[in-house]
């Protein structure tokens, strides 16, 4: 099988960790996404109290 | 006959320049950079929801250590993908199909998270070599069992990849010569040979995306039992 052959392991090997680091990185990081917006909360939370005094 | 089947494996040089270069360097070309504006065009808008879905739903198991990997997942799954997919273009280089890339791959990944479950949590890392429940006689055998299939896991994951691709375009290129030189001689099975051709095709793109994702799914899986 041709792909047993081990002339170009290396080569290989070498080729692809550098297209895998450092071309496919920064196109994959260039994308951005916005925020999903949530919803509103239909009830407001009742203002907690608080009780430890100006300083 | 079937030896020269396996020549479509051969790493091609044409005017002795390796084509496995080409076949890696250019696919990103159809990544473009998206634009400053929010709203981009179709393509990107796609790319970038499938970078998006894809990157939420991987790291979902994965506790918050895990998530530095994310662009190494989300760059590993975009490089198979389009290796994969490309590939069955007609006369397409397909660099997933040699053993060396995917093995390449595969090691060092899988070293990785070894290495971090050694060096962070050393005792959980040793223990998944022990099934829990395990009665006391079996615990020796299991423990060689465990670390014999921890070893396996680079090797399966190499082989797993290039035996699929190898696989299918190897049944592509046999069933469409068959179909090929079936035409003149019993036009009816020809034909019958060309559906079942088409219908290999659908699985092969198929198996092209499943393969891409089963590899960087495992990839992280290994990685969620050690950080």
């Amino acid at each position: 099988m041709p792909q047993l052959n081990p002339a170009p392991w290396f080569t290989i090997l070498l080729f692809s960790w550098l297209v895998f680091l450092i071309v496919i990185p920064p196109k994959v990081l260039n994308y951005t996404f916005t925020n999903e917006p949530s919803p509103q909360n239909t009830q407001k939370p009742k203002p907690q109290p608080w009780n430890w005094p100006w300083h | 006959m079937t030896l020269s089947f396996f020549d479509q494996f051969m790493s091609p040089t044409l005017f002795s320049i390796p084509l496995m270069a080409l076949a890696l360097t250019l696919p990103w070309i159809l990544y473009p950079p998206p634009s400053a504006q929010w709203i981009n065009n179709r393509m990107i808008t796609l790319q970038a929801w499938f970078i998006n879905r894809f990157t939420q739903q991987l790291l979902l198991p994965l506790n918050i250590g895990g998530h530095k990997w994310a662009a190494l997942m989300a760059s590993l799954m975009i490089f198979l993908i389009s290796l994969n997919l490309l590939g069955l273009l007609p006369y397409t280089f397909t660099p997933t199909t040699q053993l060396s890339l995917n093995m390449s791959l595969a090691v060092p990944l899988w070293l990785g998270t070894v290495l971090i479950g050694m060096q962070n949590q050393p005792t959980i890392a040793l223990g998944h070599l022990l099934p829990e429940g395990t009665p006391a006689p079996l615990i020796p055998v299991l423990i060689i069992i465990e670390t014999i299939s921890l070893f396996i896991r680079p090797l399966a994951l190499g082989v797993r990849l290039t035996a699929n691709l190898t696989a299918g375009h190897l049944l592509i290129q046999l069933i469409a010569t068959a179909a090929f030189v079936l035409m003149p001689l019993m036009p009816t099975v020809a034909i019958i040979t060309t559906i079942i051709l088409f219908l290999l095709t659908l699985l092969e793109i198929a198996v092209a995306m499943i393969q891409a994702y089963v590899f960087v799914l495992l990839l992280s899986l290994y990685l969620q039992e050690n950080i």
